[in-house]
């Protein structure tokens, strides 16, 4: 497949990248390791007129530990900051998401960072501009209705990160780099519910690093995908322990995780969350599973996520 | 047109290059250097028929743009012939019959020799796990966990 036409521009640190996106006057587009980026690029979803690469800058490659906040840079990639020790020790449930994300290969390449920016999808959405022309083209693209949910005037693609729920659980922060300046936001604050703007980054602004506040958790991963070996979630549950009280998150549902927080992982408690996850989710006909089993898998992979946590103890 | 020159190290061949900005590195590999065994099937990075080993790490070099190698020392199934003998992963490949179409073998190959380079004797788990990365769509993948088993005891 060919790429259409586009210039490439390296940066070697955070204010040369946001330099050069204001000289492309809004143009432009950020690169780390183009698994989302170039694919949609290909299919003519995203037509920067330059793209800005981010991986020659070495700050955002460092994983380092400080004032009780590891603080991962956003051009680590999954693999690596899969295989780091302090991941597995202290953070099972993003450690399970790191594994379970994407194939091996693709993890290698692919950036935390761009992990959790990666674009909202939709079965009627990832397609070639073919294919969508011929369809008509809907909300995200700049049409007038959603070609799922017909009559509807909103977006109903998921995000499918598999590693932004389990970092939610663990109340992770990220740190945001624009023409503005620098700042510090929950990561879960980042989403916008709106499929044609997922995340609420200022124009031209860069996720330089994420920081997870270094306690001890219990926690694991579960994940919906019909090949385990690449798919994308079509569920996913997130599940951190920390003491009596549990976080859970859940992803790859809609434009955004949910996150609940339970007091005790009783099993009325639990019960609790599963029901209201469950009345939550508004799956739609846009991914590779009806959405009836989707919905009834998000209650059940609730569950099934904090019994392994429990079994495990970890 | 606007072009950019690459000099990288492909199969211990310096290579400069004038590369468009928006070329794959597989447009280059197979257009400008003759350099057909990565194949291009998705085009999306999800096949893996198009895997080269770029700075030790296997990549989909449908996803990698030409400008991003500069610098780059890369390996692709033509480079792991040395001094007229096969790579073991390739005498593996014939022997233990795990060629079918041949289409993702090269790709296949690739991602099992990264495996090899940073895990002489991995575990059959660790096989299945690194080649699953990779689509066989005629499903010899049996074959192809053998001959990766089989390649890691000649190494």
């Amino acid at each position: 497949m060919v790429l259409p036409k586009f210039e490439y521009k390296k940066a070697q640190s955070v204010a040369e990248a946001v330099a050069l996106y204001k000289e492309q006057k809004g143009k432009a587009q950020y690169l780390a390791g183009g698994t989302d980026l170039i694919p949609l690029v290909k299919l003519g979803l995203s037509t920067p007129k330059t793209v800005i690469d981010l991986k020659g800058i070495e700050e955002l490659k460092v994983i380092s530990r400080r004032d009780g906040w590891l603080a991962i840079g956003a051009n680590v990639t999954l693999f690596n900051l899969k295989n780091d020790p302090l991941v597995m020790k202290y953070f099972p449930a993003l450690y399970g998401s790191l594994d379970a994300t994407s194939c091996e290969t693709l993890q290698m390449r692919g950036t935390i960072g761009g992990n959790i920016l990666q674009d909202t999808r939709c079965l009627e959405y990832n397609q070639s501009r073919e294919w969508r022309t011929a369809r008509g083209f809907c909300f995200k693209m700049g049409g007038k209705e959603c070609n799922v949910v017909k009559g509807a005037r909103a977006c109903f693609s998921n995000y499918c990160s598999d590693n932004a729920p389990s970092l939610i659980t663990l109340s992770a922060q990220v740190k945001l780099a624009g023409p503005k300046g620098e700042r510090t936001v929950k990561l879960e604050s980042l989403y916008t519910g709106d499929g044609r703007k997922p995340f609420a980054l200022e124009a031209g602004e860069i996720l330089t690093q994420i920081l997870i506040p270094m306690k001890k958790t219990k926690g694991a991963y579960e994940k919906l995908r019909v090949r385990d070996s690449i798919d994308y979630p079509l569920v996913g549950v997130a599940v951190s322990v920390t003491g009596a009280r549990a976080r859970v998150c859940v992803g790859g549902v809609g434009l955004a995780p949910r996150v609940y927080d339970l007091k005790n992982v009783g099993d009325a408690a639990v019960k609790e969350a599963a029901e209201k996850a469950y009345a939550d989710a508004r799956p739609v006909t846009n991914a590779t599973l009806t959405p009836v089993y989707r919905k009834k898998m998000v209650g059940v992979l609730l569950k099934r996520t904090i019994k392994k946590v429990l079994q495990e103890g970890k | 047109m606007k072009t950019m020159k690459v000099t990288f190290q492909i199969n211990d061949e310096k290579v400069t290059l004038l590369v468009k900005p928006y070329e794959t590195l597989l447009e280059t590999l197979r257009e400008r250097l003759a350099l057909t065994g990565a194949k291009e099937a998705c085009g999306m990075g999800a096949c893996g028929a198009c895997t080269v080993v770029v700075n030790g790490i296997p990549l989909r070099s449908c996803l990698v743009l030409a400008p991003e190698i500069d610098g780059a020392n890369i390996v692709t199934v033509e480079g792991l012939r040395k001094d007229g003998k096969l790579h073991p992963l390739q005498e593996a490949f014939m022997e233990k019959g795990a060629v079918q179409c041949g289409f993702c073998t090269s790709g296949m190959i690739m991602t099992a020799k990264a495996l090899l380079d940073r895990n002489k004797r991995p575990t059959k788990k660790e096989i299945v796990r690194t080649i699953s990365s990779n689509i066989c769509r005629c499903t010899g993948y049996k074959k192809i966990v053998e001959a990766v088993e089989d390649a890691s005891k000649r190494l």
